[in-house]
């Protein structure tokens, strides 16, 4: 019998959507979008038929002005995840106490659904690269990532999720594959994982891997959302830029990932060469019916 | 991908390596990693090396727009990669990365031997901190009129967290606001001059220069220094009007701009 859900549409303004299936996952929020400085008076002034937004939690570290004054005003709006850049879980320097702490008060502020970084780390000797450097895939790594990610978990009082980064480089030091280690890392620390499967698509290019394998390697019950985003192909390996629309290998990986994974909240990753708001709702509505597709997911 | 054969890195070696190749382009890194396919681990490290550097010109282009300007590209790009080598990032925000670009610019030739360059680098810092500063209720006229007479000569001022005092010895605020509606700016001029720069109640960051007096007037507030004291600097300059409507001019404009902060 098919049962008529509303999505959490109570807190979500600008919603339209509303499931017609009666199985969807609890931690199903439906489609999002990246919230983008150039699209916060839009997003206020027209409600768009956005599910939630995933806002980047350094972006809004400051102490007030326009950028928190945009935020509060759509979080009135919207539901929001908190995705951050920095927790450099995987570094071998300590975890840094005044971030953690500047995150927990933005938690505070926004009680967001939930909150994400990468298994990854950025910096080391208090350096920081910015980037999203990946980890060498053994023991020792796998060891020290868990307890950093317990202890994070301890001090924000909530599971966090964990992504999977793209990368260029292959350590002499790992010993399993990637997903073998990420699904490691959620089983022992209780963390969940943020599938990122433009990520997947990259990693398996610029290391001659099955994306399909990684999938298919992953716990099913650990996953809780999905990204989506564009990159640049150069032929003999591709760079994850974030610049483009999302490439149609990274739509027919979405597809398989849905059928393994299930309904999943999903979101478009645009970080630069950022386009109208109405070309990523485009966009987001392409990720909508392939879901529907698959999954005979309806949104009326 | 298990190379048993090889000498294996701790995680923190590895990191170690992995940020000497990145901030000085040692190379030792590249033993540890595997060749794959037809792209060579020159090829994949430099994708990491490059997108650290145009991450960090990327943002020092972002924070410095009118810098940029009054540079040039080949004298900006000089600025940008030697501040990289000079200052590696050690906040968790790139909002705070380049914090010491007008120091390093007073430092390093040939930027130190003109002083408005780290000038103008110092007013784009200030517009930042004034842009993003903590948000708290601004004093209002209402307010004012609610004080009682006996308030008045032990009243304190507090200013909105977003206010910046600042000084320069040269024309760069002039430069800056010439160049902003891209027309040329004078040759750079040696002369003392004061500015205020705050965000005002339509969150819109403003900056306008000050006398010595006003100057002097928002330093004792700075201080701590109430109302009687004001009007007592302002008797000891003036002769010919009332100090207490002079004071309250300046109290009125002050309000009338938004920089001052509510008691409650």
């Amino acid at each position: 019998m098919w049962v008529v859900l509303l999505v959490r549409s109570d807190q979500r303004g600008g919603n339209t959507s509303s499931a017609v299936n009666n199985a969807l996952p609890e931690h199903f929020l439906g489609f999002g979008l990246g919230l983008r400085t150039d699209h916060f008076q839009e997003v206020i002034d027209t409600k768009p038929p956005v599910d939630w937004f995933e806002v980047v939690s350094e972006n809004f570290m400051v102490n007030g002005g326009k950028p928190k004054h945009y935020l509060h005003s759509i979080r009135e709006l919207y539901p929001m995840v908190m995705h951050g850049v920095s927790l450099s879980i995987g570094s071998t320097d300590p975890l840094n106490k005044a971030y953690l702490n500047q995150l927990k008060v933005l938690v505070n502020e926004l009680q967001p659904e939930w909150v994400s970084d990468h298994l990854c780390w950025t910096g080391a000797h208090q350096v920081n690269s910015h980037d999203l450097l990946p980890m060498p895939y053994n023991n020792e790594a796998l060891d020290h990532i868990v307890d950093r990610i317990s202890h994070v978990q301890d001090y924000l009082g909530q599971p966090i999720l964990m992504e999977n980064v793209s990368s260029y480089i292959t350590y002499v030091e790992s010993e399993m594959t990637e997903w073998e280690f990420l699904n490691e890392v959620a089983k022992r620390s209780g963390c969940y994982i943020l599938l990122d499967i433009n990520n997947i698509y990259v990693s398996a290019r610029n290391h001659n891997f099955s994306a399909q394998d990684y999938l298919n390697g992953i716990d099913k019950d650990k996953v809780r959302q999905f990204h989506l985003a564009g990159h640049t192909d150069y032929g003999d390996y591709v760079i994850d830029t974030h610049d483009h629309d999302v490439a149609d290998p990274v739509w027919t990986l979405y597809k398989a990932a849905l059928e393994r994974f299930g309904l999943m909240s999903t979101m478009i990753e645009r970080d630069d060469n950022i386009p109208p708001l109405q070309d990523l709702i485009a966009e987001l509505n392409i990720a909508k019916r392939i879901a529907q597709n698959t999954l005979n997911y309806g949104v009326r | 991908m298990v190379l048993d054969n090889m000498e294996k890195n701790s995680l923190a070696s590895l990191q170690k390596t992995m940020m000497a190749f990145l901030l000085k382009g040692e190379t030792i890194i590249e033993k540890s990693i595997v060749k794959q396919g037809n792209v060579s681990n020159k090829t994949r490290l430099n994708i990491y090396k490059n997108a650290y550097q145009a991450r960090l010109k990327e943002v020092i282009d972002n924070d410095h727009p009118i810098l940029g300007m009054y540079l040039g590209d080949d004298l900006f790009d000089e600025m940008v990669s030697g501040y990289i080598d000079y200052s590696p990032s050690n906040c968790t925000s790139l909002r705070d990365y380049a914090n010491q670009l007008p120091l390093f610019l007073t430092k390093q030739k040939p930027f130190s031997l003109h002083p408005i360059i780290s000038e103008i680098a110092q007013f784009e810092r200030l517009l930042l901190d004034a842009f993003d500063a903590e948000d708290a209720k601004r004093y209002t006229k209402d307010e004012l009129q609610k004080l009682s007479p006996s308030d008045w000569l032990a009243l304190t001022f507090r200013f909105h967290p977003s206010v910046q005092l600042t000084s320069f010895e040269w024309n760069c605020v002039e430069s800056w606001q010439a160049l902003k509606k891209e027309t040329a700016p004078d040759p750079a001029i040696k002369q003392t001059n004061n500015w205020l720069l705050w965000r005002n109640p339509e969150r819109l960051t403003q900056f306008r220069s000050l006398n010595e007096e006003e100057v002097v007037l928002i330093r004792m507030i700075l201080n701590g220094e109430d109302f009687s004291a004001l009007c007592e600097y302002l008797y000891n300059r003036t002769t010919d009007q009332d100090v207490s409507i002079l004071a309250l001019n300046y109290i009125n404009s002050w309000l009338d701009d938004g920089i001052l902060r509510s008691f409650s």
